[in-house]
Formats: structure tokens, C-alpha cells, sequence
């Protein structure tokens, strides 16, 4: 999950007002509701959920309350919304709970209302009454990650490669995961590649350019670049061209903006790792319909979608299936 | 000693160095060239590679932006008040400009020669634009609303970033960049880049008009004595309007600079600016409280500021320490401020 | 006194009131300023003082009553107005802006351009106000160590003397000077008196409000003492002395309605 507009998305808050909600929550009764209340509207990352949870619900004929606040990933907004949103009698929710311990008590009401509940990309503490919980997996994604610069920077064993990561800031979940995720994959199977130094956007792309231009003035030997997130993709990418080092420096991207999955076709980015939003939310409305129309339990409660890395090599149709959609 | 007459002679050429050295050390830019050298000089004995065509470039590319943000802000910083919206302008214009671009001029990336020359211009209108238009709307709260710059300015940078991130989704918008002629008019202007160029000529008029103008005078008389200057019949409200106006305009320039440095128009690309501008000027000796600062102070700071940044990168200190560089820098500024007020009262 | 009566009524006001909310500030008061005289305007604090010099600078406008220059009916809705028409107001403690330099300062509102283009856009005659500043602060008795120095690094009473010398040597019909003697050693106020003296040998009409009221019986020609916002007395300055002064402006002396009214 790709946090770094919180920063700006809590600021954002100010123009919350210009935000209107989409939903309704005029059910005919034979109909399904399913409400979906999700961290920030603002996040491309829950834009390109509403577009796989619409298609969904229209595709299994149920009604969608799609809610969250515009701006604000924070369980004091997300709590008022689900208290709200619980008060239109859903028969199921969809729920990114923001924080795993404050929104336990309003999921167990909604439990005890009778209403099934699924959480998606991040859970409550207690997940026993809910119906399943799928998620991304980020450390499998900084991984993926590792194997794809190996493969740009053609892998030897025996010689060493230097590599730096851009991260958005030391503390951001996500980005944790996938450095993870990406130092435990060299480690077990690329010791010849050198982590030489890491360095933090701030959630500002321009700022992820600073450090890449500097690294590469430092690193003349440098081979590839992780980049965490979108935005250090971004700056990144910018960099690379500014310096005419494309083709050179092995670039590997988090998080399929538009403009960043045409820098792909361009040869800026070697491979970028996509999460899919859209997957998640298409298969929690599908588990929960298939739950509340005859008791059918999903095989298993926990479900990780595995990240996908984007390249070159990728069919039209994952191009298609990956890349986040904007809504406006 | 030979005789008393060499003594006294050199006694008074002693005392005379003395004072010129107070003098010079009171002396705000001389003190800035001096840290600038210094720090080159630690930055470069630690890593030989920091001392090199390619850091100076990395260094003015980040200073280029950033400058038009902190000039503004010194204006506003000399006439009274803040503006912590110029970050969020970078983001706003350079979301505006490249929807304009994509969305109303039909171009993409893709576009080359002068059918993206002419959109990059269309671009750089509506970017300044949108950042004058910010610029008179923080005006109209402080003047007519009467709100304080601090707040007024601060619920501009929140609506700014929540427009830029409605009208983009959160991502950046990739708009014509026209990468050929860019490198054309680089190669011409070799080795600055020419955008760094168009930055210092745009200072260059701002600082001859602040430090030589009706416009500066008025400025720097509003933020030493609003009473006295409206009493000396200057309309402070029309003045200040002017100068937002201004800041806002130089944050839409800053918008356009970014976005060509990123190919795209990303909400998020003036993130946390409006602070480094605000420790440019504060570096360079600008007061808070109004009526002092030096445009060639701020250019100093702004250097300063990118110097250390790609500085640290240089030497691999953790990227944590940035932070608290910068923080020692600008209580070392105001220390400073703090020393030659006492020194000139004395 | 006897050499002002001659002279033209320069500024007057006729029975002007001003009230904010249910207070009554200033009523009806009537005050008339000859060419050449120097007015002492003096009360307690709350009497109206300040209030009447907002009226007079154009910095407030009565509810009620007329103001006149050189005979002719004027009314000001700003003090550029009453500015642009030769009547200058120095303000008690804030007349300068610190930052500024003397030159700055003095010409500040009202600077001088370069010639051609550059002027037009606004760039200033930097050596041509310095040297200008100089000589009109000389004029008036000012002897200021440089136009080009920061008014900061000036001393109180220069600062005053600076503020008094730019309102002199602007002023073409009336200078009303607010307390411009407060917070000044002995020896500075004396030159501020100077001042006056000067400005009233000029030709202008001036109006000195002050607290300190042996400065008021030095300079002025007549004085006019306010009281919970009325003109209790107008008369020449010759017919007080300190004492009785003192006792008009509290109320122990009794004062007969001021004639006209």
C-alpha cells in the first residue's frame, strides 16, 4: 500500500470540502448493499480500488457505498465515516481500517449487527469474525524488485554490482516492507550487489531527483536504483534522463502511475513493481456477495495478492490490468 | 621596536585592521561567502569528487527552483508577513500547466519542435498565472479578511495541495517536455543549464527593483513601520497586494522550472519547499520581524542550503543529519542577526 | 498674540464632533489657526486630543461640523488627502521607519526618480534625495551626521529631531506636531522647540500637543484646552501661567463658555 500523500493528503484536508463523496444509499430491498470505506480518496492507491470495487459491484449487480475521507489517512476521520456509513444497515463491509486497534470495536459492531465484514490491504487486530482479509504483499514485492535489477544489470556471481535505494521517508510502512523485501532477496541470492547508500524524497519527486543526480555523480560505477514509491520513481526517472544515463543505470520503480508506466515503454524504467488495488477490491465484494447470498466461506480467510513487476516484456493486457486508473 | 613613532603607526594600522575586520564579520554576505567556502572546502577534502563540474551542476539545478520560491519570500519576509503557500503553488501550477497542456492543447510526450516549444509556453503562462492568482487570493484574506499572513497563507498552501491532487489523482500528469531543444539551448548556455540562467535573470530584476526601486522602498517601509508608512501616504493594502502577487507569480515560475525538470506536473513536487525558502532567507539575514534582508543574502542562503544538501550526500552522511545541518544553519543566521544588532547599539 | 491676529485664518474647524459608539469623543469643538501662530493644544488624557488630531490630519472624519483651509470648505476621507493638501501630521512615537535611512525617510511618499525609462518604472534618485535631505534638514535647524544612515542607528532625539525636520520641510500650510517632545532628554527637546520656532517663522500654522506644559508656555502663541471633549478655553498664551494652566486643564478652575458658542 503506497502512503506517501499522507503528508500532503492530510493538508489537503483544507479543500476537503470541495470533495464529494460518490455512493448511494438508495437500496431496493431484493438488492445487496455492500458498503467500502477506504483510507484517502486523494491516494492513487484507492483510486484505482474504486475503479476494480465499481466494476464489481456492477458485475455481481449489488449497490456500492464508496466513502472514506477525501484527503485524510487517519482512523479520527475513517471513524465518524464507518459509524455513519454502518447507520445505512449495509449487508456487507469493506474495510481498510487505518489503524488496527481503533477501529476493532466499531468492526465488532458491525459484526454484531449482522453485517459481514472484510478487510482489505491492512486488518484489525482481532480478524477471527471477519469474513476474509486480502492484502499486497510488499516485502515479496521489494524482492521481486532485487531479482528484476539482477536481471537488467545481467548477474554474475563473483563480480560485485553498486546499487542505492531512494525511500520516502525511514519510517513509512510500506517503504520498511520493501527494503526488506529487497535487502533479504540480494542477500540470499545476490551477495555481489553493494546497498551503497539510501537517501529520503520527503514525498517530494523533485527531491528524489536531488539525491539520484548526486548519487550518480558520486557512483560512477553506479548499476541500478530502487526506487520505493512512486514518487522516488518519478524523481528518479527524472534524473537518469536529465543526466543522459537511461539504458546505463538499471531503474526499477515502485507503483504503476500512467506517466511512469510510459517511461517503461521508453527504456527509463526496467521494470516497475505494481501492487493491485483493483484485484483486492474486486475479490473482498466478490467473497462477501458469494457469503451473504448462501454462506459460502472463501477457501482460505487470508489472501495476499502478490505484487507484479512490470516490464517491457508485459502483454497489453497486464499493461491494462496494473496501471492505476485516474478517476477525473 | 625601533622607535616609538613605528610603534604608534603600527598600533593604529592594527586598530584600523581591527575595525575593518569587525566590520566585514558584521557584514551578513561576507559571512555567507565565508561559510560557502568552508564548507566546499570540508565537503571536498572528505570526498575529491564533491569538488567537480557535475556537483556544481546538481547544486544550481535544486538552487534554481528553490531561489525563485525563497526570493519571493524574502519580499514578503521584508515587508512584514509570510507566505507558506509557495510550495504548494509548485505542485498546483505545475498540475495546472501540464493538464492545459495535455487536456486542452492535446499534447503528450511525445510531442516534439514547436508544437511542444508553443505548449511549453502556453505552460509557463498558465503557471505563472495560477500562482499570481494564489498570490492575490492570499492578498484579499490578509487585506480585506484581515486574517494574519501566518494563517491566511498556511489555508492557501492546504487548498492549493487539495486542488493539485483533485485535478491530478494524486499522480503526475506527463506533459510535452521537448527534451531536444532543451539540451539545444543547454549546450548553448554551457555549463549552466539554461533555466538556471532564467533564474538568476529573473532575481537579477527582482533584486534591482527591491534594492533600487519605489516598489523595494515601499516594501521595506511597510515592514519597518506600517504606521509610518501609511501616514507617509503609501497604500499598504495595494502594496502588499503587489508583493504576494509577486511571490505567487515567482512560485508559478518555480512550478514550470520543476516541471521540466520532471517531465510531469506532480502535486507533490513543491512538498516541504516553502521551509527551505523560508531557511534561504532566514540564512541569508532577513528578519521575521520585517524591514531587513538582502536579496543577495538569500541567493547566498539558497546556495548554502542545496551545498549542504548535496554535500552530505557526497560524503554519505545519513540522510537524517540533513535536517539538523540545516537547523544548526539557521540558528547560526539568527545568532548572527542577534550579534550585530548588539554590536550596533553598543 | 497681537502679530498672529493679523495674519490669515489658515485652518479651521467649526464646532466638529466625533463620537465612537455612545462616546462622545469630540463636541463641537471650534478652533481656528493663523499663519505664522503656534497653537498649544493640551488636556487630560480622554479629553479629546488625540481625537481632534485625527480630524485635523484627515485620519478620521467628524460626524459633525466643518473644516475649512484657506477660507475654502474641505473635508478628507484619507490623510493623503489633507497631505496633498500641505497640512503635515507628525504622529506621537511613530513617525519613522527604523530600517529606513534619514534620506529614506525624509523622502519617503514622496521620492524622487531618475530621469527616462528607469524612472518611470520607479528607480529612485538615490544620491540626489541623500543630498537633498541633507540640505532641507539643515534648513530647518537640523544637523543630522548622514542622510544615508539607518534612522536605528540615530539617538532618540535625533530620530525626533529627523521626523520634525521631514514634517517642516514638507509642510506648506499647517504641521501638527502630536507630543513630538515626549521621551526626550532636556537638551533635545530644546532643539525640537527650535523647530517649531522655525517652522512658525516659515509661515506655517502649527499645532503643538503636548503633556509637558512649560514646553507648551515656551512655544506657543496661544493655547486651547480640551475637557471631556470640549474647548474649555482659547486664549493667548501670555494670560496663563503655569498654575492656572494646570488648573484649567483639570477643572479646579472654572472656565466661562468660550465665546462664539
Amino acid at each position: 500500500m503506497k502512503r506517501s500523500f499522507r503528508t500532503i493528503a492530510a493538508l489537503g484536508a483544507v479543500a476537503a470540502l470541495a470533495l464529494t463523496a460518490t455512493g448511494c444509499a438508495s437500496a431496493t430491498p431484493e438488492k445487496l448493499t455492500i458498503a467500502f470505506v477506504m483510507g484517502a480518496e486523494s491516494d492513487p492507491f484507492f483510486q484505482a480500488m474504486k475503479v476494480g470495487a465499481e466494476a464489481e459491484a456492477a458485475a455481481q449487480g449489488v449497490d456500492l457505498i464508496w466513502q472514506g475521507d477525501p484527503a485524510n489517512y487517519s482512523a479520527e476521520t475513517q471513524l465518524p465515516i464507518v459509524e455513519s456509513v454502518l447507520a445505512q444497515q449495509p449487508d456487507g463491509l469493506v474495510l481498510i481500517p487505518t489503524d488496527p486497534v481503533a477501529l476493532q470495536a466499531v468492526s465488532d459492531k458491525a459484526v454484531a449487527a449482522g453485517i459481514a465484514v472484510a478487510n482489505v490491504d491492512t486488518h484489525t487486530n482481532d480478524l477471527s469474525k471477519v469474513v476474509t482479509f486480502i492484502t499486497g504483499d510488499n516485502t515479496d514485492g521489494g524482492a521481486k524488485a532485487a531479482d528484476a535489477i539482477a536481471k537488467a544489470i545481467g548477474y554474475t556471481a563473483g563480480k560485485t554490482y553498486e546499487v542505492v535505494i531512494g525511500l520516502t521517508s525511514a519510517t513509512a510502512t510500506t517503504n520498511v516492507d520493501r527494503q526488506k523485501g529487497f535487502e533479504a532477496a540480494v542477500a540470499a541470492n545476490y551477495p555481489g550487489i553493494q546497498i551503497k547508500d539510501v537517501a529520503y524524497s520527503e514525498s517530494n519527486p523533485e527531491k528524489a531527483a536531488t539525491n539520484v543526480s548526486n548519487w550518480l555523480t558520486k557512483y560512477p560505477n553506479l548499476k541500478g536504483i530502487f526506487a520505493i514509491d512512486g514518487t522516488n520513481a518519478s524523481g528518479a526517472a527524472a534524473a537518469l534522463q536529465a543526466k543522459n544515463l537511461v539504458g546505463k543505470v538499471a531503474l526499477v520503480g515502485y507503483d504503476a502511475y500512467p506517466a511512469n508506466v510510459q517511461l517503461i515503454k521508453d527504456g527509463v524504467f526496467t521494470a516497475l513493481i505494481a501492487q493491485d488495488p483493483a484485484a483486492e477490491a474486486r475479490l473482498a465484494i466478490k467473497t462477501l456477495v458469494a457469503f451473504l447470498k448462501d454462506g459460502t466461506k472463501p477457501a482460505q480467510r487470508d489472501v495476499v495478492i502478490p505484487n507484479f513487476a512490470l516490464t517491457a516484456d508485459s502483454t497489453d493486457a497486464e499493461f491494462a490490468q496494473y496501471t492505476y486508473v485516474a478517476t477525473n | 621596536m625601533a622607535n616609538s613613532k613605528q610603534a604608534t603607526s603600527a598600533q593604529t594600522t592594527s586598530v584600523a585592521v581591527a575595525d575593518r575586520l569587525k566590520g566585514m564579520l558584521s557584514n551578513q554576505s561576507t559571512i555567507l561567502v565565508g561559510v560557502m567556502v568552508l564548507l566546499v572546502a570540508v565537503f571536498g577534502s572528505i570526498e575529491p569528487k564533491f569538488l567537480s563540474a557535475a556537483t556544481m551542476n546538481n547544486v544550481l539545478t535544486d538552487w534554481g527552483s528553490v531561489v525563485l520560491l525563497a526570493v519571493g519570500q524574502t519580499l514578503v519576509v521584508i515587508s512584514g508577513g509570510i507566505d507558506l503557500s509557495v510550495g504548494a503553488v509548485v505542485g498546483l501550477s505545475g498540475v495546472i500547466s501540464a493538464w492545459t497542456m495535455v487536456n486542452v492543447l492535446h499534447l503528450d510526450s511525445t510531442a516534439t519542435g514547436s508544437k511542444a516549444t508553443g505548449g511549453l509556453l502556453v505552460g509557463l503562462l498558465v503557471s505563472v498565472a495560477v500562482g499570481v492568482s494564489v498570490g492575490l487570493l492570499n492578498a484579499v484574506l490578509i487585506n480585506k479578511l484581515k486574517i494574519v499572513p501566518f494563517i491566511a497563507t498556511l489555508s492557501t498552501m492546504g487548498a492549493a495541495l487539495g486542488f493539485s491532487v483533485i485535478i491530478s489523482s494524486g499522480m503526475p500528469i506527463q506533459g510535452p517536455a521537448n527534451y531536444e531543444l532543451i539540451s539545444a539551448m543547454d549546450a548553448k548556455t554551457n555549463p549552466f543549464s539554461w533555466a538556471i540562467l532564467g533564474s538568476a535573470l529573473v532575481i537579477t530584476i527582482v533584486g534591482l527593483f527591491l534594492h533600487k526601486s519605489r516598489f523595494g522602498l515601499y516594501t521595506y517601509a511597510i515592514g519597518s513601520n506600517t504606521f509610518a508608512a501609511r501616514a507617509a501616504g503609501i497604500s499598504v493594502e495595494k502594496h502588499l497586494t503587489k508583493v504576494y502577487a509577486l511571490s505567487g507569480g515567482l512560485a508559478g515560475l518555480a512550478g514550470m522550472y520543476v516541471y521540466l525538470r520532471l517531465g510531469a506536473g506532480s502535486p507533490s513536487s513543491g512538498t516541504g519547499r516553502e521551509l527551505d525558502a523560508i531557511a534561504a532567507v532566514v540564512i541569508g539575514g532577513a528578519s521575521l520581524m520585517g524591514g531587513i534582508g538582502r536579496l543577495w543574502g538569500t541567493v547566498l542562503g539558497a546556495l548554502i542550503l542545496f551545498t549542504v544538501q548535496s554535500g552530505l550526500i557526497m560524503i554519505g552522511v545519513a540522510p537524517d543529519w540533513k535536517k539538523v545541518v540545516v537547523a544548526i544553519l539557521i540558528a547560526a543566521a539568527v545568532a548572527a542577526q542577534g550579534l550585530q544588532k548588539s554590536n550596533r547599539r553598543s | 498674540m497681537a502679530g498672529a491676529e493679523k495674519r490669515e485664518v489658515i485652518y479651521e474647524v467649526k464646532n466638529v464632533s466625533k463620537r465612537y459608539g455612545s462616546v462622545v469623543a469630540l463636541d463641537g469643538a471650534s478652533l481656528k489657526l493663523h499663519a505664522g501662530e503656534v497653537i498649544g493644544l493640551v488636556g487630560d488624557n480622554g479629553a479629546g486630543k488625540s481625537t481632534l488630531v485625527k480630524v485635523l490630519s484627515g485620519a478620521h472624519e467628524p460626524d459633525g461640523g466643518q473644516i475649512f483651509l484657506d477660507g475654502e470648505e474641505r473635508s478628507w476621507s484619507s490623510p493623503r488627502e489633507a497631505l496633498d493638501a500641505g497640512i503635515e501630521t507628525l504622529y506621537q512615537d511613530s513617525g519613522l521607519a527604523p530600517h529606513l535611512t534619514v534620506s529614506q525617510n525624509v523622502f519617503l511618499g514622496r521620492e524622487k526618480t531618475v530621469k527616462g525609462l528607469l524612472g518611470k518604472l520607479g528607480f529612485l534618485a538615490r544620491k540626489e534625495m541623500e543630498h537633498d535631505a541633507h540640505a532641507d534638514l539643515e534648513r530647518v535647524g537640523i544637523a543630522v551626521p548622514a542622510a544615508n544612515r539607518p534612522v536605528a542607528q540615530l539617538s532618540g532625539g535625533q530620530r525626533q529631531a529627523v521626523a520634525i525636520g521631514r514634517a517642516v520641510s514638507w509642510a506648506r500650510k499647517v504641521i501638527i506636531l502630536d507630543e513630538p517632545t515626549n521621551h526626550l532628554g532636556a537638551r533635545q527637546a530644546g532643539e525640537v522647540l527650535e523647530v517649531i520656532k522655525a517652522a512658525k517663522k516659515k509661515g506655517l500654522g502649527v499645532i503643538f500637543i503636548s503633556h509637558t506644559l512649560p514646553h507648551v508656555l515656551e512655544v506657543t502663541d496661544r493655547i486651547v484646552v480640551l475637557r471631556l471633549g470640549r474647548i474649555v478655553k482659547d486664549a493667548p498664551t501670555s494670560t496663563f501661567t503655569g498654575d492656572t494652566l494646570v488648573g484649567t486643564i483639570t477643572g479646579t478652575i472654572q472656565t466661562i463658555k468660550v465665546e462664539g458658542d
